[in-house]
């Protein structure tokens, strides 16, 4: 397996990046796509950090990092809802119940949530696998977005936004980064853009995606729910209706219910609400979840 | 067929050669020591039982009865001491009646090592025995897989260091039994504050010729718990629920039979417990 | 039997006295860089201040390497006692990488003094700390998790994903310590006796702590701790940061 990897992966991604003369033209001024990374001072650094951080395989070991989510996002007549949970978890322990993991990419639009019902210009990413890979990568992504809107004065496309993180994971494919990204945007030249990047270097445009250990969940709700022409309530309710589905069965997910809609405007945010009232109000006020017994 | 059953042997071999870890046992990582003096013996213990790092037992029993005169201190794991010393706790009074006198302490040190080597190591029971027979004092450490010493005194457990170093600065040969009891519990004591494995409180039980044996219970406490800041009494009605059913007694009466208790004074509780308030 | 004979026949069967080596779920290294010290932190805020806490035993296995070694670190101060700082860093796990840690990160934010004439924002050092763990990605460095705080706290994993939170309980007995925050800061599971029937019951409403309380939540936290954790104990470091400074107490804890 080691073998495999050492195989397929790439050595040293200078040469990756740089080859290019027009590549390296475009790139002059910007800083090494920060390859400052410390390696372990041993011979296979993948089967190294796997052996110390993947508590799948080896449920000892010394590292645990934070994973497993559910996010997902859909293209519908009014633009595209992203919505997640909000649990992170380290091998059976719950981390955190509070993880935002719609990640605001772009410069306008970065930084803290403004309670604010106008819409904020930019893309948004989402963050499935590891927190901190997804943080990081999608504030290196958020960087290169805001230099490309000063070198080119307009926004960049969601495609080629995209095609940054997916060249980027491309690059590191086999060192143990774990990601599973989606990317929303409603620009003028792509109208609204949805695009599935993944650790493995996946990049898929798309009009639905389920992302995490619980996406099976979600998706079932989805697929059977979804139409392209749902109202905006319509389809900002399916989102937090698939969520919760996730977060019921999927031991992994849980905590709040986060949900966005973006539109040619930008993004707004639509919640971050407690999944335990709105359960029981699915459940009371829709006859849904008729397996949970409740006598009151 | 009496004894250990080793059907699960070659399954669980399996199981946690595919990564599935082995359940943890409770173990005293523990310190337990054992002097004599000029008419008896003394072996003491501190209270803590762990699993892994978490204290499973603050106030917990490591000295263990053989006979009236004959103790046991265990240290490892601490199913197997406990059934290790009532083993043989059985076996040295079935062996005093066939012959008609007081068990020794030796035979109890023979018995214990010949059991433990039986089985390899695999009963994870250290202990020290500590009694007087008619041949006089004895004073044995038994290893779990079958080794002895006779010293005058000794430690084991994860704190035997600790508490050799108390040993081995202030013993003397000539001690009496005031001497013994506060060698020992000092000897505790460096176990349970320089030993992570080890705390609470000291436990010392010491026997003399002539005299009745005494456990002494709770010999020091020198860890008492913090006081709380504050009051952590949840008012009626703060749970939530979804579903309650109530059973009367007479329902209860049905199926089994219900005596009612007096409820003032400690008459209707059969025994007391440690709770922190 | 014909089983057992099969299974000494392979040679690791029923065990000599020596310890046996254990057919291990992964690849074996004998590269291992990372102890742990135990030891637990925790960190409450409310409107106007922050606490971070944590006691000072330095373990090793059933070892206490030191009873006094604090773990909870001015950042940024200006002269070797942390006077002026305005952020503390608080690491657990192996403490040789929570110092070399702190020390970077002091650096980094009395350089950013010097460079631009004002302290650095918390928000920014929260980034730059986790840019800092981040580089480690490949060979995370640190076993646990790390904050800091000025009226906020930030909690980080050992590779840099970070959130700022209101509570958090890290190390050794975070597993002990969560549970209780969440009960008493956040009054999960809490409800209001009495304001409604079945699904109508209200939940109780988490409001901004004062610091007498949160104070009280943390000694209360510790000393319970130390109760059912070996790895804690000896004595409490309390560190509270308002808009006048920082404060910083020493309490003993139990020392078995």
């Amino acid at each position: 397996m080691d073998k495999l990897v050492a195989q397929y992966s790439r050595p040293a991604h200078q040469n990756e990046f740089h080859s290019d003369p027009e590549q390296q033209d475009l790139d002059s001024g910007l800083p090494p796509l920060s390859l400052k990374f410390a390696l372990p001072p041993v011979d296979n650094h993948a089967s190294f950090l796997r052996a110390m951080t993947d508590d799948h395989s080896n449920p000892s070991c010394p590292i645990k990092l934070a994973h497993g989510t559910t996010t997902l996002a859909f293209r519908f007549q009014g633009g595209i809802i992203v919505c997640t949970d909000s649990r992170a978890t380290a091998g059976n322990w719950i981390a955190s119940q509070t993880v935002k993991k719609v990640i605001p990419v772009s410069r306008l639009s970065r930084g803290e949530d403004k309670p604010s019902k106008d819409p904020t210009p930019g893309l948004l990413g989402t963050m499935a696998g590891g927190a901190a890979d997804c943080q990081y990568w999608l504030r290196y992504l958020s960087q290169q977005c805001t230099l490309h809107e000063i070198r080119h004065k307009r926004r960049i496309t969601v495609a080629a936004a995209s095609k940054i993180l997916a060249n980027l994971t491309y690059a590191y494919k086999g060192y143990g980064l774990s990601m599973g990204t989606m990317l929303a945007g409603v620009t003028p030249q792509e109208g609204p853009a949805l695009y599935y990047i993944d650790s493995d270097g996946t990049r898929l445009p798309g009009n639905l995606f389920c992302v995490g250990s619980g996406q099976t969940f979600a998706y079932g709700v989805l697929d059977a729910n979804y139409k392209y022409d749902l109202t905006e309530q319509e389809a900002l309710d399916l989102g937090r209706r698939a969520i919760l589905a996730a977060m019921h069965r999927d031991a992994y997910s849980g905590g709040f219910i986060n949900c966005y809609h973006v539109t040619e405007a930008g993004w707004v945010h639509h919640g971050f609400d407690d999944m335990n009232p709105i359960f029981w109000k699915t459940k009371l006020d829709h006859g849904e979840f008729s397996n949970v017994t409740s006598e009151l | 067929m009496p004894g250990f059953d080793f059907s699960n042997y070659n399954r669980n071999a399996a199981l946690h050669a595919k990564g599935v870890p082995l359940p943890k046992a409770t173990s005293t990582g523990t310190t337990i020591v054992g002097c004599i003096y000029d008419k008896g013996v003394v072996i003491a213990a501190d209270t803590r039982a762990t699993v892994g790092p978490i204290v499973a037992d603050k106030n917990c029993e490591k000295l263990h009865y053989i006979a009236p005169k004959i103790w046991c201190a265990g240290a490892g794991t601490a199913a197997d001491t406990e059934f290790t010393t009532a083993l043989i706790s059985s076996n040295i009074e079935l062996h005093s009646l066939s012959t008609g006198r007081d068990p020794r302490v030796i035979t109890c040190m023979t018995m214990l090592k010949q059991h433990l080597f039986r089985y390899q190591g695999h009963i994870g029971a250290y202990l020290v025995v500590a009694g007087v027979d008619p041949t006089g004092v004895g004073l044995y450490t038994v290893h779990a897989h079958g080794s002895t010493d006779k010293l005058p005194y000794v430690t084991m457990g994860s704190g035997s260091l600790a508490a050799m170093s108390v040993f081995e600065s202030t013993w003397q040969p000539d001690l009496d039994r005031e001497g013994a009891i506060s060698l020992c519990a000092e000897a505790i004591k460096a176990g349970i504050f320089n030993d992570l494995g080890s705390g609470s409180n000291v436990d010392v039980c010491v026997i003399e010729k002539d005299k009745p044996t005494q456990l002494l219970r709770n010999y020091e406490k020198p860890n008492p718990r913090g006081e709380k800041e504050r009051n952590y009494r949840f008012p009626k009605g703060t749970t939530a629920w979804l579903n309650q059913r109530v059973i009367s007694k007479e329902d209860m009466k049905k199926y089994v039979t219900i005596e009612t208790l007096s409820g003032d004074g400690n008459l209707a509780v059969g025994e007391q417990m440690d709770v922190d308030v | 039997m014909t089983m057992l004979l099969n299974h000494a026949s392979h040679g690791d069967g029923i065990g000599y006295s020596f310890a046996q080596p254990t057919a291990a779920p992964v690849q074996q290294h004998s590269f291992y860089p990372y102890t742990d010290n135990g030891g637990s932190t925790l960190g409450i805020t409310g409107s106007d201040f922050a606490i971070l806490a944590g006691d000072t035993r330095s373990t090793s296995g059933y070892n206490i390497n030191s009873r006094m070694a604090p773990k909870v670190f001015k950042i940024g101060g200006d002269d070797e006692t942390g006077e002026g700082a305005q952020i503390v860093l608080s690491v657990v796990g192996f403490a040789a990488d929570g110092n070399a840690l702190k020390e970077r990160l002091d650096n980094i934010v009395k350089m950013y003094k010097y460079k631009h004439g004002k302290p650095m924002s918390v928000s920014a050092c929260a980034q730059r700390l986790s840019t800092i763990l981040y580089e480690k990605r490949f060979f995370p460095i640190t076993y646990t998790r790390f904050w800091e705080g000025k009226g906020a706290l930030y909690s980080y994993d050992p590779v840099g994903s970070y959130e700022r939170e209101q509570c958090r309980a890290a190390g050794a007995a975070s597993s002990l310590i969560t549970p209780f925050l969440d009960n008493q800061v956040n009054f999960k599971n809490q409800y209001v006796p009495g304001s409604g029937e079945g699904h109508a019951l209200e939940p109780k409403k988490a409001e901004p702590l004062s610091r007498s309380t949160a104070e009280g939540l943390v000694r209360d936290a510790f000393t319970s701790a130390v109760e059912r954790h070996i790895e804690v104990g000896d004595y409490l470091q309390l560190v509270t940061i308002t808009k006048d400074g920082i404060e910083e107490a020493f309490q003993p804890l139990k020392k078995d």
